[in-house]
């Protein structure tokens, strides 16, 4: 299986002391990745790295063998990503903010871009201003913006913020249709447990900076009842060290 | 700098739809009929002759280069960075498959372009304004002289224009970049009258250049001299800035 995703010895140290340490992984094309860990753990900070919004200290980041340090821009072409909060620009439509990222890559037309807008439940608002949308149709737009290019990797942290139950069920229903069909490969980030466990296939838990454990949901669910059982398990095992 | 034309033309889309533009043009037209105004009745109420026809679009020129064009080019620069990274727009941007080098150089590209629009916009209205009011024999050479006093104001602003986003670049806060820019303007307004043998030195010196060209015996040496001056701030300026630019974290 080609590896989408290659980190390599990832460290990120800020100036109050906190960061990242030396985090390695690697995720297979086609998977869906949860990254879990409690708040403050690390999980923005490995995710703006691996998208270029910030820089690490040391390691890498590799997409589809594209290093994100050294080569950004070929990197880029085949993630799309959802950092923190879903932004767009407020005085520009839905319409226009996805056209504005559709510049970026040559195969995106109008066609996609509805294609998007329907997908995610925003071609209703397509003319509407985005400084009128709640946080649920900015997340929305958000996840648009992302899947635009039809990216090979999907990094998208906390994507269900602000969603609706039908919206979570949606957007549930997209990562594994995308995962499946097109081999999309995900990397996700969120407390919705319970959601992690019914989407991804390989979990990874960061605490204090530093990865914990790596496995397959699968393995994780015949050890433990739950996701959270493990979860809490792991936090519990790293806070007592 | 792949992905270059699609970060030029999304900041020349997004520079459309703000309202700065709006107050811009609004303010540059208010402007040049107030001047036209105050122009218009000191010669019909006292019978001065302050400026003909064609003499009018320098005069406004003479003000606008001091007032209104800085401070919109001001507002516009510190907007695209300082108010892109504080509102986290930037991020939208940044995660995409362009260089940062690309997305540096296409907003610099689109602050150009706007000094240069709002330049040509002011000679177009004081242009047809002054001809209006004020319809007098012109010839073609004072014509010329207008495009060419407008045209050769765009590199001295641009100049001011890439040191206000190198604050930009340093600084967080746009309201403290914006006052920095102030103060450092009229400071050097003022030494540059203090020390007048020394106002070359001075960046808002620069700004009266088009009067070297518009004269009747341009000195083609201090021209030169002051263009590789204003030329060597830019490279210098834009290199600062962008340094400070690619190794901002999000």
């Amino acid at each position: 299986m080609e590896k989408a995703i290659v980190i390599d010895g990832l460290t990120k140290v800020y100036k109050n002391g906190r960061g990242i340490w030396d985090i390695s992984l690697e995720v297979d094309q086609g998977e869906i990745f949860g990254f879990l860990g409690p708040n403050g753990a690390g999980k923005t900070t490995a995710m703006k790295i691996m998208t270029g919004l910030m820089r690490a200290d040391s390691g890498d980041v590799r997409i589809f063998g594209a290093s994100i340090s050294q080569n950004y821009v070929q990197a880029m072409k085949h993630v799309g990503c959802l950092i923190e909060t879903a932004e767009s620009y407020p005085y520009l439509t839905a319409y226009e903010n996805l056209k504005l990222f559709s510049r970026y890559y040559p195969e995106v037309d109008d066609k996609r871009i509805e294609e998007c807008l329907q997908i995610t439940g925003m071609l209703k608002y397509k003319k509407e201003k985005a400084k009128r949308f709640s946080l649920g149709m900015k997340q929305r737009l958000g996840i648009a913006a992302a899947i635009l290019s039809r990216p090979r990797v999907l990094i998208l942290d906390e994507p269900l913020n602000g969603l609706d139950v039908e919206g979570m069920i949606e957007m549930r229903k997209l990562i594994k249709g995308l995962a499946g069909e097109d081999k999309t490969t995900f990397f996700i980030s969120s407390h919705l447990i319970h959601d992690v466990e019914l989407t991804c296939t390989k979990i990874g838990v960061i605490y204090g900076g530093r990865l914990t454990n790596v496995d397959d949901t699968r393995n994780i669910l015949s050890n433990y009842s739950t996701l959270e059982n493990f979860f809490i398990s792991e936090v519990d095992r790293n806070g007592r060290v | 700098m792949e992905g270059f034309n699609a970060a030029f033309f999304n900041e020349l889309d997004k520079l459309r739809k703000k309202k700065k533009i709006f107050w811009a043009a609004l303010i540059s037209i208010l402007a040049v009929i107030i001047g036209q105004l105050a122009i218009t009745m000191i010669k019909n109420g006292f019978g001065l002759r302050v400026a003909g026809g064609l003499e009018f679009p320098i005069t406004v020129l003479s003000i606008f280069i001091y007032s209104i064009l800085p401070l919109f080019t001001a507002f516009v620069a510190i907007d695209m960075f300082c108010g892109e990274f504080s509102s986290n727009h930037m991020k939208i941007t940044l995660a995409r498959p362009v260089s940062r080098l690309g997305i540096f150089s296409a907003k610099i590209l689109n602050i150009g372009v706007f000094i240069l629009v709002n330049l040509g916009f002011v000679m177009v209205v004081s242009l047809v304004s002054g001809l209006i009011f004020n319809p007098s024999s012109g010839n073609l050479m004072s014509f010329i002289k207008i495009i060419l006093a407008y045209a050769s104001t765009m590199l001295p602003v641009f100049v001011l224009a890439l040191l206000i986003v190198f604050l930009s670049n340093l600084l967080k806060n746009g309201l403290a970049v914006f006052f920095l820019s102030v103060i450092l303007y009229v400071g050097m307004i003022f030494l540059s009258i203090v020390f007048s043998s020394y106002s070359s030195f001075f960046l808002t010196s620069m700004f009266d250049w088009y009067t070297l060209w518009i004269s009747d015996s341009p000195n083609y040496m201090k021209i030169t001299r002051q263009f590789l001056i204003m030329v060597g701030c830019s490279i210098m300026f834009f290199t600062a800035g962008y340094a400070l630019f690619d190794k901002k974290d999000l």
